[in-house]
């Protein structure tokens, strides 16, 4: 729980315990008598069984509350580059020719993609680790196809075991007396996808090595480097069960009860999945699982959606609120499937899905097997093109997003974050949860309705904001009627950022690697700037060992300079160029700068803003320094004459 | 020896260039990426103007990786611009254009490797081989156009002859049709005086009767009629027991089959009552058991409380609200606090399962089944389908030819005989599903039609009757005169509906789209197969298109309509399916010798795609567009034909 107020001012409470609770919020409302008046609230938390700890933790900012939660429950891992990249998938990509024509298509109409999904259909017969020898009979050889272009695949791994004696993960947990039993001491017996199933009892770090051993390219058979993986169900899901859960009386190691650790057992079910991915690579892949429970700390072990929403524009709506809420809790990387998964979205909805998802941490389409297709470019040329603009703003954003990750990967602040957090000062944004912050320097405000082409947005703070699409200035703090035309949702770069982006456009993020920089620097009233760039190898645990570039771009007294700010045991070259600097609200018109220490001329003239995408936002011209030369991973000054 | 040489000399050519390339200053050619057409654009002037007309660039500035022009202009030969297009000339083989966004990425997009320049990959120059390959099959297509055309124009003529005949036949038997419906008229009508006579005979003689009656049994009694009452009553006491006694408790106990299904009917009638549910105790029996009922998938619950009609799953009462309905999750979430509150050992774990899953899946509850091979699955697998009869007998029918037949332009699966025969041949194709009876009268018809007498003895026999029986106008009526008439009635107007069905089936025929040359005349009646797994999919042209398994049978759609200047067959409206909308299929027509059906797919759930090939999408057009394209791949390509060759 964290509390805000009007003292601008952040505390909050942590309750540890995993087995069912309630939390009466008896705020204003919450019955007849209690009436208002009081700026207090109360609270009043009940657990079912088992230990609980209390933590408070006492601010005094938003961001202290969450770096002090991250003390306790950890910081988000940093994710692979690839991840924070655009995920198409659906129940189900039916062969391995299906996953070509997706595959292909996207290259067709040039949309960006990094990660093709494989949910339950893809095994034989709901037996994870396997895979249906009918409709998908080569399973290397369609990854090796894909990672050919940089792409990775994500196949679903349960944490229900089919019971079934001639199938081999049946047969060893059984043996090894890995299930979790229940009241009588036998192995539980639930329903689920597979039909009779038994549950990998994940409380025991034994047997969590144990499955984290199934990863191993000998164990998982058809797997490749490229191959992730996803963990659904794993609340658990009994389908037969009370609340569709195991029953409490179920029995763990050290014959603990399920009522107690309940909350917990997704989580661990995560680490087991995500600590085997480790060990396949032998210490040197980051692992990416993507989960559907949650427990305090998932958050180390990898990405997490929002479970199955629907096709409606209330559910693209709440999306917002839902990842604002598990960024306070330390959860940032999260996401909403994209289109909903019930149900058929119209175009329009579709579009605004994705302009919003863009933003999301995790950005993933998703849909029910019950569904037309809906990959982006099933709906006519032009909602093709809004989709594919979308995505491409998501693509020429990796670079900030992946600073953000690190980010949070190191204090724990998310990576999305309520306006609040930004300006706690600001009353005007507590109850905001429309637009939403992403880092220090975006604000981005969704489009919920349908047929709307207005919106009112309100920009918090004193300083300016910079719209995205055409860089025209709008003034802080009041709230704005502006066009929201189909081409795009509001979005704007705060004044005294620097963002940096990527703007040429790839087949997937891999092809991004040695592409050059553009950095937009949106000056404040003193003409100030600044704005940080975190870059490693995008994949392995180097960076722990210091393998990494962290930059400061400070822009002050019409000097622009890149500094380190990684520590000096920090080390990694890197051949990348900034080649397009933009500034944004300079207040005089230079035509050059001068480059140090090359000690060379850079011209500056008006440029596009954006590359590329809809020719309505492209023509906006602004003050650009053209190709300063600089490389990435050095100091140097740029000094505007 | 010479083809090796210049090859040779080729692959040097592109090493050499390579390795150029990766000395490092990106581009050498400053006009790399442009097409030929353009190339006079770019060296014109040395300002050059983005296309777009937002700017001027310098000759320095084209292609110096990076981007001026919003449009891509002065970048064609980087991956600078993301609007920007990479022209690759791939001699050998036909030029690509590619999104710039392709250009030093890694991947070699050309066969002529010039995309990938920067020296991080060496592309081999593939062009030769993919060109040759290409061109070979730009010419088996060709050679395949050249036969189809052919046969297409064939079946255009046969096509004007059969529709000739259809419209001769149909014209004949309209005037048959008028002659013989006057027949059948006076035949009715000399029937029913006849009849009148013999009724107010037969009405004499039962009064003479009765008088002869009464006069021996003087009064007796009037009977009841209340008897059957009784049976009536029963049925609605039956009907109304699960909705006014809600207090039945029937935990313990495990219904049959019969029993249950009789809940099932019930349970529908069922008012909905979440809060009294809550109390209650539940009994929720979850049916699809044993397997045998195809019918008893649902859940049934025998408690007062019921859900929508929809919802199949029952939602007893809890302490939220049922306000989120929408959102499936919440929905099985209730069910889940159901389920908790609910006896569970009066339940079959693994049939809650099923149903459970069954919110996801959308299907059966038991559709987790269908992938494990359990035996109970293709048997499930029917039940949204009209539940036919599950016998375990292999289909076999007549279109065993499936795939192999060699012969050549006839309809692989076509079971017709030469033209001349069509209208006796398809009619009866028509028939065997749903005018089996017509069928065989049709048969008939046509036996009489060939013989142009018929009628004529028709009208003979009942003049002649008609005359004959105009004597006898008197009573008594001669029997055997009578008989001779309603027995010739019957038969003519067993004839002229015979020929009345027959002309509506013409007409409709008729009406039907053939094609902007009736090249698609000789679909009607036919049907293509394709054996996919365990699925026979029928395609039925102008009528339905179904899915075949076993003797279970889905309708896929019924006929629609071509599409897309006849690209497309599509047929809509098929079975409903559980969670998803109407099956329907559309069918992808190409140019083919044979009618062969092919690559049926489910892209969407319930929304059916496949190929099928036909000398009907022929078209000579398109003929001589391949033939040109040939052509200038051949032309282009000179010096290597020469090595070729």
């Amino acid at each position: 729980m964290v509390s805000h107020g009007g003292t601008g001012k952040s505390s909050g409470f942590f309750w540890l315990n995993a087995a069912e609770m309630q939390i009466d919020v008896l705020a204003e409302g919450w019955d007849a008598e209690s009436g208002g008046g009081d700026s207090r609230i109360n609270t009043l938390w009940m657990s079912e069984a088992g230990i609980v700890d209390t933590f408070f933790f006492v601010g005094p900012e938003p961001k202290d509350v969450v770096r002090q939660y991250a003390s306790v429950t950890g910081t988000s891992a940093m994710p692979q580059l690839f991840a924070t990249g655009y995920h198409q998938c659906r129940w189900n990509y039916k062969d391995e020719e299906d996953v070509a024509q997706v595959d292909s298509k996207f290259d067709e109409y040039d949309i960006p993609y990094d990660v093709l999904w494989l949910d339950i259909e893809h095994t034989d017969g709901k037996r994870y680790f396997t895979w249906d020898s009918a409709l998908f009979p080569n399973p290397e050889e369609m990854q090796k196809k894909l990672d050919v272009k940089g792409r990775r695949m994500v196949t679903i791994v349960d944490p229900h075991i089919k019971r079934d004696d001639s199938y081999f993960l049946h047969k060893e947990a059984t043996e090894m007396g890995y299930y979790v039993k229940d009241s009588s001491g036998k192995d539980f017996d639930g329903w689920c996808w597979p039909g009779s199933s038994s549950y990998i009892d994940m409380l025991s770090p034994e047997i969590r090595e144990w499955w984290g051993g199934r990863f191993s390219y000998k164990n998982y058979v058809g797997s490749t480097p490229s191959l992730y993986i996803w963990n659904d169900m794993n609340e658990p899901s009994v389908f037969n069960g009370p609340e569709v859960t195991m029953p409490r009386d179920a029995l763990h190691v050290g014959g603990v009860e399920h009522r107690e650790v309940h909350n917990a057992y997704g989580y661990y079910f995560h680490m087991a999945t995500s600590d085997g991915l480790v060990m396949r690579g032998e210490g040197k892949d980051r692992p990416f699982v993507l989960s559907r429970a949650i427990f305090p700390g998932t958050q180390r072990y990898g990405a997490i959606w929002t479970g199955d929403n629907t096709a409606e524009w209330e559910h693209l709506r709440v999306s917002i609120p839902m990842l604002l809420t598990l960024g306070l809790t330390g959860i940032t990387f999260s996401g909403a499937d994209i289109g909903g998964f019930f149900g058929n979205p119209e175009p329009e909805l579709l579009v605004r899905w994705y302009q919003v998802g863009a933003y999301y941490p995790f950005f993933r389409g998703h849909a029910h097997h019950d569904t037309k297709r809906r990959e982006p470019w099933l709906f006519g040329e032009r909602n093709t093109e809004l989709m594919r603009d979308a995505i491409h703003t998501r693509y020429t954003l990796l670079p900030y997003f992946y600073t953000l990750f690190r980010e949070a990967n190191v204090t724990g602040v998310p990576v999305l974050r309520p306006l609040w957090m930004e300006f706690p000062q600001d009353e005007a944004t507590f109850s905001n949860d429309e637009a939403f912050m992403v880092g220090n320097g975006l604000l981005v405000q969704g489009v919920y309705t349908k047929g709307t082409t207005h919106a009112s947005v309100y920009l918090p703070g004193e300083e300016s904001w910079y719209d995205l699409r055409n860089g025209k200035r709008y003034v802080g703090g009041k709230i704005h009627k502006m066009d929201a035309p189909e081409e795009s949702i509001p979005a704007f770069q705060r004044a005294g950022t620097i963002i940096p982006r990527k703007d040429r456009f790839r087949r997937s993020s891999f092809q991004m690697d040695n592409d050059p920089y553009t950095l937009v620097v949106a000056l404040n009233s003193s003409q100030e700037a600044d704005g940080e760039l975190y870059i490693d190898d995008g994949k392995s645990f180097e960076f722990k060992r210091g393998a990494y570039i962290h930059r400061r771009f400070v822009f002050s007294n019409g000097v622009l300079t890149s500094t380190n700010i990684a520590p000096p045991e920090a080390s990694l070259s890197s051949q990348c160029l900034i080649d397009r600097i933009i500034l944004l609200g300079h207040s005089s018109g230079p035509n050059s700068a001068l480059v140090e220490p090359l000690n060379q001329k850079a011209e500056i003239e008006m440029g596009p803003l954006r590359m590329g995408g809809l020719v309505a936002s492209s023509g906006t011209r602004v003050l650009t320094i053209r190709k300063p030369g600089v490389r990435v991973d050095q100091d140097w000054t740029i000094k505007i004459l | 020896m010479r083809v090796l040489l210049s090859f040779l000399l080729l692959l040097f050519l592109v090493l050499a260039s390579s390795a150029i390339r990766s000395s490092s200053s990106p581009v050498t050619d400053p006009f790399l990426g442009i097409s030929p057409q353009d190339e006079k654009y770019y060296k014109s002037s040395s300002e050059i103007k983005c296309k777009d007309g937002s700017k001027r660039f310098t000759r320095a500035q084209l292609n110096d990786d990076f981007c001026d022009c919003a449009d891509g202009t002065d970048e064609p030969g980087t991956s600078a611009c993301p609007n920007g297009k990479f022209h690759c000339r791939n001699a050998g083989h036909s030029p690509l254009v590619l999104f710039s966004s392709r250009v030093n990425d890694g991947i070699c997009d050309c066969c002529d490797g010039s995309d990938e320049y920067d020296g991080k990959v060496a592309c081999s120059n593939t062009c030769w081989e993919a060109g040759k390959a290409a061109r070979e099959n730009l010419k088996k297509k060709i050679q395949t156009y050249n036969q189809g055309v052919v046969i297409r124009r064939k079946e255009i003529e046969q096509a004007k002859v059969g529709l000739d005949k259809d419209e001769a036949e149909l014209k004949k038997l309209k005037i048959e049709q008028k002659i013989l419906k006057g027949l059948v008229q006076q035949l009715k009508d000399r029937k029913e005086q006849i009849e009148k006579i013999e009724e107010k005979e037969r009405l004499e003689k039962e009064k003479e009767e009765k008088e002869r009656k009464e006069a021996e049994e003087a009064a007796q009694p009037g009977k009841g009629d209340g008897e059957e009452k009784t049976d009536g009553n029963e049925k609605v006491e039956g009907s109304t027991d699960g909705g006014e006694m809600p207090g039945v408790s029937q935990d313990d106990e495990i219904l049959d089959e019969n029993e249950h299904h009789d809940e099932t009917g019930r349970y529908k009638d069922l008012d909905t009552d979440e809060e009294s549910a809550a109390e209650a105790e539940p009994t929720s029996v979850l049916e699809e058991g044993t397997h045998n009922n195809p019918a008893d998938q649902h859940v049934v619950e025998t408690k007062e409380e019921s859900p929508s009609s929809e919802d199949l799953i029952i939602t007893a009462g809890s302490q939220h609200d049922g306000s989120t309905k929408k959102e499936e999750s919440d929905e099985v979430k209730k069910v889940e606090e159901d389920i908790v509150s609910e006896k569970k050992e009066a339940l079959s774990k693994e049939e809650l399962g099923r149903l459970v899953a069954s919110r996801w899946t959308g299907e059966n509850s038991d559709k987790p089944s269908e992938a494990d091979d359990s035996p109970k699955a293709d048997e499930h697998e029917n039940l949204e389908h009209t539940p036919t009869s599950p016998q375990e007998v292999e289909e076999d029918d007549g279109f065993v030819s499936d795939g192999d037949e060699e012969t050549g332009d006839d309809g692989k699966y076509s079971d017709r005989e030469p033209e001349d025969d069509t209208y006796e041949e398809e009619y009866r194709h028509d028939s065997t599903s749903s005018y089996k009876s017509d069928a065989e009268d049709d048969l008939d018809l046509s036996e009489t039609t060939s013989s142009p007498t018929w009628l004529e003895k028709i009208q003979k026999t009942v003049k002649n009757i008609l005359q004959a029986v105009n004597l006898f106008q008197t009573t008594p009526v001669d029997k055997s005169e009578a008989d001779r008439v309603r027995k010739e009635y019957d038969e003519s107007s067993s004839k002229l509906k015979k020929i009345q069905s027959r002309v509506s089936s013409l007409e409709k025929k008729l009406k039907q789209d053939f094609g902007p040359e009736k090249e698609f005349y000789s679909f009607h009646g036919r049907c293509f197969e394709s054996k996919q797994g365990k699925y026979t999919y029928k395609v039925c042209a102008y009528k339905e298109a179904t899915q075949e398994e076993g003797y279970s049978k889905t309708q896929l759609g019924g006929w629609e309509k071509f599409e897309n200047s006849y690209q497309f067959m599509t047929y809509t409206n098929g079975d409903k399916c559980w969670n998803g909308p109407d099956r329907s299929l559309k069918i992808k027509l190409r140019c083919g010798l044979k009618n062969e059906l092919m690559d049926v797919d489910e892209p969407s759930r319930c929304e059916y795609a496949a190929v099928l090939s036909t000398p009907a999408r022929c078209l000579e057009d398109k003929l001589k567009e391949l033939q040109e394209k040939l052509e200038k791949l051949m032309n282009q390509d000179q010096p290597q034909k020469h090595d070729e060759l």
